[in-house]
């Protein structure tokens, strides 16, 4: 695009292949030239917002782009009224497209602070943020559908004193009556305390409050509350399921296009590794200090890396067996880790119901023991990761994938204990779960349990950041700054580290998903915890935090963190499909405890539809649907992957030829170039000024066929019609010598060159001072 | 054509958002900082120009290494020195707009990082170049040998013609596989 118009300043229409690259080199001007002579094409009249974009690209300053658009706009052709229509509407629609995007920069929530960040700290830290910023929305508009379909209208039919309903006809039983048992108000004289208590862990006047699955009973009315209750927290799933992969498809588009980006890797950081958004001269200092150190260690690595090849084979094997031992250990630890919460949990459920403090610290044993699993596990890992000596790219992403590993798994050994000990574990018609199916003597009612258990988890992350806040980062920094010896300078200011903030940040989300079928507020909540963290780590980052040295890659790493995200949501469904579908609900509470389980309220429902849409819904389901459908979306995958690989080879193709074609081009200029040079300076006697003489090889040649080929010939005759002679003949003759790449596609029948181009452009590479033909 | 008074009019308003990348809002507060960088009489005349040292007073320009490269690039003066009028600086803003697109902000960056302004980044453009990310001071340069090692596997990587230099659509090539360049190459005021 761009060489192309720099052309055309030179010579009219003729695109020549060869001369692409010569003008660019040859440029002593600082502007690419505009032809003046095209004016827009017919595609451009219908779509005005091609011109607009190709104007505002052209690397001019302002007053000739002015007069270019003054010219453009002078010569308007005459159009037919249905192409003048189309004209409006695309003007239309841009300066909609613009105003819009105005007013959403205007609705950008915390846009200034986030730009102060990046200019600071980098994009890496900035990137922590924007993930951030994304949970916040999303959390806020999921808490908006819960609220619109289950919150209200359950508030609307308590106050409109709506009468309970209690269809318990088909499946009552005598023995069940034990199952009713359910009082979470407290009874008796209630102290004080006792109601901070139960604000942090869910129990008491909280159990009985909106806040979790208790609250919600089926009332009469035409609204159906509790398949509005499972249908929103479907939905809710749906929602977020999308919203990521949206933001996804930008990050994994970007990721696809640079081709992962490891290549060219010293190029990318010297011309693409400057942040020209860094304000003041520290943020400059150490986006500098941060380049220096990049550079430093790439170069070092690969000093080191020439020095690993040649690793003897005992060496190698002894490296071999380190690193799976290593990974061993690793296992081990995360194993011992998640023994550790199941131990916990279980030990929680049994003595919980023990007074005051004591009682509180067993009803956050479980949010403990993995809050410390999170935090000593890596640090060992750390350790276990200086000895395998992996390149340093490897060893982040295998921090990374183990921190993952670690943090979702304690969720769900957490959960499978819960489950297991409410299901008594897996005999749901033996012991304790005799009548009810479940242990309705430890649980009478479990769904509430749950939501209690995501709630507390979720309190504690929120205190667990502010403790940190004010008893570990604000001392160390008050004391490294204030206090300057060997110990306070090795252990230095806090840094900002990335991964394991985000990775937080997952695990906060996923226990909101867990727990939002049983507490449906917990989205509301997570809003305002994570309105809070934002606020609590700028204070930090700003106030304790000196940037890292070693810079974090923002665009793979956004697409990373979403794909975590989505794990997360993933292990969240398995636990809702598996709550909804499995156990049975508990009878003395919530708006499904007249089913067998909470999936069942779907069919009861479509019982009540009209006859033609139970049969449209019922064919949906069936085999004779389903089966033709899957086979329809295997050929659609098919056809896609098949059109994925088309393109990828393409685009190989391509970048081989373009690579062909430069070396090929170039190599046939300088041939041109220095036979048509030495026949020039025969004719005309002029100064030889040689721009650059880089491959000697070729000049020799040419020089020496230059005198064999003069010896016959007749130099009374038009110069210019034999210099087009000899380039015919040189095109045909002395192109075999040259062993041209056979890949680049090109073969021998070239057009016939005018020479009018050849001479303009030497007199512009000042190869020879020639008088005008 | 040029600024007139202390307030831009409509049509000016209208002409630069149709001619550049930047919208209403910030064709006023580029107005409104160039007009603070102007003294009081010199506010009167229409198409001042502004001397380089008074436009890297600038706290957005102030500390960046490349601020006299790219002081040089946009300006239109004949003499050289470095001095925008108020649509230099526009120029500016647009190429390191938000909105701008990603050929433009290469063919931009290309002309900043030509030091000696011959169309193509040789060794001694590169070695300025790496100079001005490192650090200018004798400490945070790298060595000769690191420096050397550095030259000769950026042009390795990205020169495809083996002319000892990267012209612009090598750059271009380079600058298209990095994700990074088009949120990093960003002056916003």
């Amino acid at each position: 695009m761009e060489p192309q118009r720099q052309n055309s300043g030179y010579h009219g229409n003729q695109q020549s292949l060869r001369l692409r690259q010569a003008s660019s080199p040859a440029s002593n001007q600082n502007y690419p030239h505009f032809n003046w002579n095209s004016g827009p094409t017919e595609e451009d009249e219908v779509d005005g917002s091609e011109t607009q974009r190709d104007l505002r690209a052209l690397g001019l300053p302002l007053g000739l782009r002015r007069a270019v658009w003054q010219v453009q706009q002078m010569k308007i052709p005459v159009v037919s009224s249905s192409d003048s229509w189309k004209l409006k509407r695309a003007k239309t629609l841009r300066t909609i497209r613009t105003r819009g995007r105005e007013v959403l920069s205007f609705l950008t929530l915390w846009k200034k602070t986030l730009q102060k960040i990046g200019g600071n700290f980098g994009g890496g830290v900035k990137s922590y943020f924007l993930f951030l910023r994304f949970l916040v929305v999303l959390n806020f508009f999921s808490f908006l559908l819960i609220g619109g379909f289950v919150l209200i209208p359950s508030i609307v039919l308590t106050s409109l004193d709506a009468q309970l309903v209690n269809n318990t006809e088909f499946w009552w039983q005598p023995e069940l009556e034990e199952c009713l048992e359910y009082d979470p108000n407290p009874q008796g004289l209630v102290r004080f305390y006792d109601y901070l208590l139960d604000l942090l862990s869910g129990t008491g006047f909280m159990e009985s409050s909106v806040l979790f699955y208790g609250y919600y009973n089926v009332k009469q009315g035409s609204y159906n509350l509790p398949l509005a209750y499972l249908l929103t927290a479907v939905f809710y799933f749906a929602f977020c399921l999308i919203c990521i992969i949206v933001r996804m498809g930008t990050a994994a588009r970007v990721a696809v296009a640079t081709g992962g980006g490891a290549v060219g890797n010293y190029s990318s950081i010297v011309f693409t590794g400057w942040d020209y958004g860094c304000l003041g001269d520290r943020a400059t200092k150490l986006k500098q200090n941060n380049i220096r150190y990049q550079l430093k260690v790439d170069l070092e690595e690969e000093r080191l890396k020439q020095q690993a090849a040649a690793l003897t084979t005992t060496q190698r094997l002894l490296l071999y067996s380190l690193r799976v031992s290593m990974f061993f250990l690793a296992l081990g630890f995360i194993a011992a880790a998640l023994y550790g919460v199941a131990v916990a949990t279980e030990n929680s459920q049994g003595r919980s119901g023990d007074e005051g403090i004591l009682g509180l610290i067993f009803e956050y044993l479980p949010s403990i023991a993995i809050t410390a699993g999170n935090f000593v596990v890596p640090l060992l890992c750390d350790q276990i990761a200086s000895v395998e000596k992996y390149p340093p790219t490897i060893t982040i992403i295998l921090a990374l994938l183990r921190a993952v590993v670690l943090r979702l798994a304690g969720l769900i050994v957490l959960l499978s204990t819960l489950w297991s000990q409410i299901t008594c574990h897996g005999h749901t018609t033996s012991g304790e779960c005799q009548p009810c199916h479940y242990d309705h003597k430890n649980y009478p009612c479990w769904e509430t349990r749950i939501g209690q258990e995501m709630y507390k988890l979720t309190l504690f992350d929120l205190l667990i950041n502010l403790a940190t806040l004010v008893l570990a980062e604000f001392p160390r920094r008050l004391l490294v700054d204030h206090w300057s010896n060997k110990l306070t300078q090795w252990v230095g200011r806090q840094e900002f580290v990335v991964p394991a903030n985000v990775l937080g940040l997952v695990y906060g989300q996923t226990v909101v998903w867990t727990g939002a079928l049983f507490c449906p507020l917990l989205p509301l909540i997570n809003t305002v915890k994570f309105i809070v963290l934002f606020y609590c780590k700028k204070l930090t980052l700003f106030q304790n935090c000196r940037p890292a040295m070693k810079t974090f890659r923002s665009t793979t790493s956004n697409f990373f963190f979403l794909l975590v995200l989505v794990l997360g949501l993933s292990i969240a469904t398995m636990v809702m499909i598996y709550s909804v579908a499995e156990i049975h609900p508990s009878m003395a509470c919530g708006p499904f405890r007249f089913f067998p389980n909470i999936w069942s309220i779907v069919p009861n429902s479509l019982y009540s539809l009209s006859d033609v849409t139970q049969e449209f819904l019922f064919f949906i389901g069936s085999q004779a649907f389903s089966i033709p459908l899957f086979t329809l979306s295997c050929v659609v995958m098919c056809y896609i992957i098949a059109l994925a690989s088309v393109y990828g080879k393409s685009v190989a193709l391509l970048r081989a030829q373009l690579k062909a074609v430069r070396r090929w081009t170039l190599q046939h200029q300088l041939v041109w170039f220095s036979k048509i040079t030495c026949r020039l300076y025969e004719f005309f006697g002029g100064s030889l000024v040689h721009r650059r003489a880089k491959t000697s090889s070729f000049w020799s040649n040419s020089t020496r066929s230059c005198d064999n080929s003069f010896k016959s010939q007749n130099t009374a005759e038009d110069p210019e019609r034999i210099i087009r002679n000899r380039l015919y003949y040189l095109k045909h003759e002395e192109l075999e010598g040259l062993h041209l790449p056979s890949k680049a596609g090109f073969t021998k029948d070239v057009v016939v060159p005018d020479l009018t181009p050849e001479i303009s452009v030497f007199r512009k590479l000042n190869i020879i001072n020639l008088p005008k033909l | 054509m040029g600024t007139t008074a202390s307030q831009l009019d409509k049509d000016l308003l209208s002409e630069y958002q149709e001619l550049t990348f930047l919208t209403k809002q910030e064709i006023l507060l580029a107005h409104k900082r160039f007009s603070e960088l102007l003294s009081k009489d010199e506010r009167n005349f229409e198409n001042t120009r502004v001397s380089m040292e008074r436009i890297l007073t600038l706290p957005e320009l102030k500390s960046n290494p490349f601020r006299e490269r790219i002081c040089h690039v946009f300006s239109t003066s004949d003499q050289k020195n470095g001095s925008l009028t108020f649509e230099d600086f526009l120029d500016l803003l647009s190429a390191f707009s938000d909105s701008a697109t990603l050929e433009i902000k290469s063919h931009y960056a290309f002309r900043i990082f030509d030091f000696d302004d011959d169309g193509t980044l040789d060794c001694g453009d590169l070695e300025k170049l790496v100079n001005c990310l490192t650090g200018e001071t004798d400490d945070t340069r790298l060595t000769t040998d690191e420096m050397r090692q550095l030259i000769n596997n950026i042009l390795e990587e990205s020169d495809i013609d083996k002319d000892g230099t990267v012209n612009l659509s090598e750059f271009q090539h380079v600058i298209s596989r990095s994700p990074d360049f088009v949120s990093s190459f960003k002056i916003v005021l």
